[in-house]
């Protein structure tokens, strides 16, 4: 059980994401990460795909009024706890009866996952307990947390066991690896290259829709196209120009043309970009992209 | 030989990846069959299969690539496969007025008075041609040529959900509020979306729909 007592920015609740509702219009969503957070929940002995929070840039106070077994991965937080216990990143932290967890601003990267044992009792919507907040369901209420929120987690059996995650590193100097798009063709030689050897800032106007990028306008011959399917990754560019990388809760269809899409694998990547952060852009075969997508924590018993 | 850029044919669709993960196959007039031949074979490979405006776009597993399953299944003849759904829906608006602040302009520019145009944008069966934009929001094709009309320059920062619309050649339906570019004629108290519901969309691809002027 969580009690809110002040909210971060936006905590939301998710898990692996709800596929399968594409031509319905819903995206997957879930967890910007989805490796983060089902490591997290295998440090607190879940199933991976038991619900958490998604923290962004400023984190919730929370308190955990009978005690309870949490890990966190992802992007480092300044994170105090009223025990005055360390709370180290990528281990199992058991907190007493009582104790609080303030989470604040984010110290690298933008985006954590918090899991708690038994996972949030939040009711699943079409097969996922994920905060869709475009259309405002799913997760706690279809919104982000609120000061006063009380969550539900479900009960567990069994002994807790101390682990820790090894964190695959992320290369953060290294352009985002992506396939060139199918209307790639369409853009001149100055809009490739505007794009390919551009460096771009991610602007404020940026959320889990997608990611607005400033920098070179990449220019194109035909602005709207008629409506095709995208997924997360696949980069836009609208008539003026300014690219947006699409993100985890953007529409699952787009008329404006897609100059290339990010690979699965820079995803987590894609999570931890904050407004101001610089962003270039390299291809990548098909063929050497694929194997880097499937990706899972290592798991070790902390002594 | 990933890309398959051969033009296309019923037999023979082109495809291109758009990433590691996402394949946009060529599908012209036969979408929805397609459409429905592949979602009906449930390929261990695929997470999702989403149609849209004369393509389908296939959401691949992390990792998964185009196994020979998958190519055998983008290139299977459609003949005798059954056409999908068509349950027709009657969906009543209130043309004009602040319902449909934007009927007036585009009537003018049809060139025919706010009956006339309504009567135009009623007498047709429509049918979904694909979901998209927002949660259970129906691209309805068949709008009459005289009626499309592009998006407005400047999207409206809030349409409120039931709000009938007009983009290109596609009349459609908001089905939650939010921001929206195109241009509004009227509005229905049908609900579009509900998350909570057995069928969550109210129209399907492939469904049917008339409009009946309130």
């Amino acid at each position: 059980m969580i009690e809110v007592l002040h909210a971060g920015l936006c905590d939301l609740v998710m898990d692996q994401g709800r596929p399968g509702w594409g031509a319905l219009g819903v995206p997957v969503g879930g967890a910007a990460d989805p490796a983060a957070l089902a490591a997290a929940n295998r440090l607190v002995g879940n199933d991976a795909t038991a619900a958490g929070l998604e923290i962004t840039l400023k984190g919730p106070g929370l308190r955990f009024p009978l005690g309870c077994v949490v890990a966190l991965a992802g992007a480092r937080f300044a994170a105090t706890r009223s025990s005055g216990a360390a709370i180290v990143w990528g281990e199992t932290v058991v907190l007493a009866a009582g104790e609080t967890l303030n989470l604040e601003q984010a110290e690298t990267g933008c985006r954590c996952w918090l899991a708690l044992r038994g996972g949030l009792a939040v009711p699943p919507v079409m097969g996922s307990r994920s905060t869709f907040l475009p259309a405002g369901f799913g997760g706690y209420r279809g919104r982000a947390l609120r000061a006063g929120d009380v969550l539900a987690s479900s009960a567990t059996a069994g002994a807790v066991r101390l682990l820790r995650a090894r964190v695959p590193a992320i290369e953060w100097d290294a352009p985002l690896r992506v396939v060139a798009g199918p209307q790639a063709g369409q853009f001149d030689d100055a809009g490739l290259l505007a794009f390919f050897a551009g460096n771009y800032r991610v602007e404020a106007a940026s959320d889990r829709r997608g990611l607005r990028l400033g920098g070179p306008a990449v220019t194109h011959a035909r602005a709207e196209l008629p409506s095709q399917g995208v997924l997360p990754g696949a980069v836009q560019v609208p008539p003026d120009g300014r690219p947006i990388v699409l993100g985890w809760d953007g529409p699952v269809t787009g008329g404006y043309p897609v100059i290339a899409g990010v690979i699965a694998a820079d995803m987590a990547k894609l999570a931890q970009l904050r407004p101001g952060d610089a962003v270039r852009f390299a291809t990548i075969e098909l063929e050497r992209a694929r194997p880097l997508a499937i990706e899972q924590w290592e798991i070790e018993e902390l002594t | 030989m990933e890309n398959d850029t051969r033009a296309p044919s019923q037999s023979h669709p082109a495809w291109r990846w758009i990433s590691d993960r996402g394949l946009r196959v060529e599908t012209g007039d036969t979408t929805l069959t397609r459409y429905a031949a592949l979602s009906s074979l449930n390929l261990p490979e695929i997470e999702d299969i989403i149609p849209a405006d004369g393509c389908v776009f296939l959401v691949f597993r992390r990792g998964a690539g185009l196994s020979e399953n998958v190519r055998s299944a983008l290139i299977a003849p459609l003949a005798g496969m059954p056409a999908t759904g068509g349950t027709l829906h009657e969906i009543v608006v209130e043309y004009g007025g602040a319902a449909g602040p934007d009927l007036p302009a585009l009537a003018e520019r049809a060139g025919l008075d706010a009956a006339a145009y309504i009567n135009s944008h009623a007498a047709v069966e429509y049918s979904v041609a694909f979901l998209g934009f927002q949660p259970g929001f129906p691209y309805l094709h068949g709008l009459s040529c005289a009626l499309h009309a592009p998006r407005r320059a400047s999207p409206r920062l809030r349409v409120v959900a039931g709000s009938v619309a007009i983009g290109g050649g596609y009349t459609g339906i908001y089905s939650a509020s939010g921001p929206g570019g195109w241009q509004i004629i009227g509005h229905t108290t049908a609900v579009m979306f509900d998350p909570q519901r057995d069928a969550p969309a109210l129209l399907m691809p492939g469904d049917r729909v008339r409009f009946v002027p309130r």
